[in-house]
């Protein structure tokens, strides 16, 4: 424990790496309080709540990486569907044993190679990752030419192919019937190990050198050029690391609701993330962070709603999609009031924290 | 090639749809010295700056760079080759911090790539210490330090116009290109960023391309003059003779009659 009495008793460091590790220090100890709350969850609570959980920080890890190309990079792109439907496909044809797969592809058997292999899921993520990080790649080629709007209707149109090469490329796909039957292997670990991934890589890149050009892109893209950035192949960078981590996670949600078809990955997913991190604050990573946990519980607390109430003698039945409605006034309310979202361009840090209590301390 | 041009430009020219903005422009600049192009509003100085630093590609002509053709390369790479610029319409990245603004100018000579800057290898690290002290350093010089963690769209103009000098300087050019440095400026302001210019040429060995309306300004600092109007060259010089050139007068100050009749031949 030499590096908890570190904390306690830091010795004699310059002050800026002082701070720099005791930061590191809490983060750490925080992420590690969060574990054992995991791990009580996964003990004691219901199913229902550890699903949503896993549930929870997958979209984190959505929302993390979709707000590097959108929020951090500033180029309004609208193709995640896209890039979770790929993870998700590649995972799920991966792990899949042959004989299930023969068992669902009905109308036109599974093309050789995919039909004979079956991997352990580590390794199906990692190429699931990969390879969707290969298709961002080699998409941004033509998708980077544009910029604004065009950016965003030419990704929608990207996201728009996939969804139907995966109702048409029957011996991939299985067409719209989908594949069922993939085990359930993901559980709180698989997704917020991927989370804290995501995090570690995400903002470290944000907050290095690389980081600072992305922000200029975004900021003024003709100044930075000038500056000697290359905005194309940062760009290029974002969207890639960007689809690495969307493909995962894909693959992740792939595992852990067992039946994925098309239909699944329209653009109401992207739509969904794209409030997540409008939210949270364009451009703040713990900003997404935060909107994607809130989104996720919150789109189930207001299952209430739904159901019969009687307010103050008031009986109002249940009203099927009124959480949708209530939702959609929110997120208005947001528009209207908080444009900037939960953290505007901010990040969580744990000066503020301590600032405020030494702050509230000192008051009388 | 003539002995000593850093940067000479051949008949360059830059046609938008039907109008002609700088017509066979003809241009040397000699290492190590300080040089002005002036001309009335819309003569094309801006035009010309947005060619040499590759914003804008030129209709024809070319652009030699220490006698290498540089015209029409992407303006990232004109930057690295050693040529920066500032912008007439300050064009700082806003939301970041003036330190940060300072460290972008950096990135593009920064030779760790990606996964060595998110695992923090040692070779980043020494990188990004380097560029957090010359940072500093860029700061100290154009007299910005105090205000390093202040977010560079809420400064005062001035500061802004120095801070776009500072980020240029983190390029690390040879040639540093100056739009209208002294704009929105007050006397006191004006007369430290001459000295400024000043010890940029002779401390740190730079050549200076600058556009400028403040007369005095530009009298006092340049040693060589270019006079631009209506795209063309109507005088070149020491600022001596180009003041008393009866072209540059006449573009200036119109020569009565004539000027409107000019004017009324145009609409």
């Amino acid at each position: 424990m030499s590096w908890l009495s570190d904390l306690l008793d830091p010795g004699s460091l310059p002050a800026r790496s002082l701070t720099r590790r005791r930061d590191t220090r809490l983060t750490l100890l925080a992420a590690a309080g969060f574990a054992g709350l995991l791990w009580l969850l996964e003990g004691w609570a219901g199913g229902y709540v550890v699903h949503m959980t896993t549930l929870a920080g997958l979209f984190v890890v959505l929302a993390v990486s979709y707000n590097l190309i959108n929020g951090v990079t500033g180029q309004f792109s609208l193709e995640p569907n896209a890039f979770v439907a790929c993870g998700a496909y590649v995972t799920a044809l991966l792990t899949l044993s042959p004989a299930e797969k023969a068992a669902s592809f009905i109308l036109e058997p599974l093309v050789w190679p995919l039909s004979v292999i079956c991997l352990p899921l580590p390794v199906a993520l990692l190429i699931a990752g990969l390879l969707t990080a290969l298709m961002a790649f080699l998409m941004g080629f033509p998708v980077f030419r544009v910029r604004g709007d065009y950016l965003a209707i030419v990704t929608l149109g990207f996201g728009e192919v996939i969804r139907v090469v995966a109702n048409n490329a029957q011996s991939v796909t299985n067409g719209p019937l989908g594949l069922k039957g993939i085990t359930h292997l993901t559980n709180v670990w698989w997704a917020w190990g991927l989370c804290a991934f995501t995090l570690f890589v995400v903002m470290r890149l944000v907050n290095s050198s690389y980081g600072r050009a992305l922000k200029a892109v975004r900021e003024d893209e003709a100044a930075a050029e000038a500056m000697g950035i290359n905005a194309f192949w940062h760009k290029m960078l974002a969207f890639t690391i960007s689809a690495f981590f969307e493909g995962m996670a894909g693959g992740l949600l792939a595992h852990l609701i067992t039946t994925i078809s098309p239909s699944l990955f329209t653009f109401f997913l992207t739509f969904n993330l794209l409030i997540i991190i409008v939210v949270g604050g364009l451009g703040s990573t713990t900003g997404a962070v935060l909107a994607a946990v809130l989104f996720t519980f919150g789109g189930e607390w207001l299952r209430v709603v739904e159901e019969p109430l009687n307010i103050l003698g008031l009986h109002i039945p249940g009203i099927p999609g009124m959480r949708m409605v209530i939702f959609s006034l929110i997120l208005v309310a947001f528009m209207i009031f908080a444009r900037q979202g939960l953290m505007g361009r901010a990040e969580f840090s744990w000066r503020w924290i301590l600032a405020s209590r030494r702050g509230r301390r000192g008051t009388p | 090639m003539s002995q000593g041009a850093l940067l000479e430009v051949r008949g360059l020219s830059k046609q938008f749809g039907g109008l002609s903005a700088v017509e066979d422009l003809h241009l040397k600049v000699a290492e190590g010295r300080l040089a002005g192009l002036i001309g009335p509003n819309g003569a094309g100085k801006t035009t010309v700056f947005n060619m040499l630093s590759g914003s804008l590609r030129p209709s024809s002509g070319s652009v030699l760079w220490r006698g290498r053709q540089v015209a029409g390369f992407k303006a990232s790479r004109i930057n690295r080759l050693g040529i920066a610029r500032t912008f007439q319409n300050i064009r700082l990245f806003g939301e970041l911090s003036v330190l940060e603004n300072v460290l972008v100018g950096f990135h593009g000579r920064l030779r760790a790539n990606f996964l060595s800057a998110i695992l923090r290898l040692p070779g980043y690290v020494a990188e990004e210490r380097g560029m957090q002290r010359r940072a500093a350093e860029l700061l100290e010089l154009v007299g910005l330090s105090g205000l390093a963690a202040e977010t560079a769209g809420n400064m005062a103009y001035g500061q802004q116009r120095l801070l776009e000098i500072a980020r240029a300087l983190a390029t690390a050019p040879d040639l540093l290109l100056l739009d209208e440095p002294a704009a929105g400026m007050n006397p006191q302001e004006t007369a430290a960023l001459a000295d400024l210019v000043r010890r940029l040429r002779d401390e740190l060995g730079l050549t200076v391309l600058l556009i400028e309306h403040d007369m005095q300004f530009v009298m006092n600092l340049c040693e060589d003059l270019t006079v631009l109007d209506h795209g063309r060259v109507i005088a070149r010089g020491d600022p001596q003779s180009v003041q008393h050139d009866p072209a540059v007068m006449e573009a200036y100050l119109g020569t009565g009659l004539e000027s409107l009749e000019g004017e009324g031949g145009h609409a």
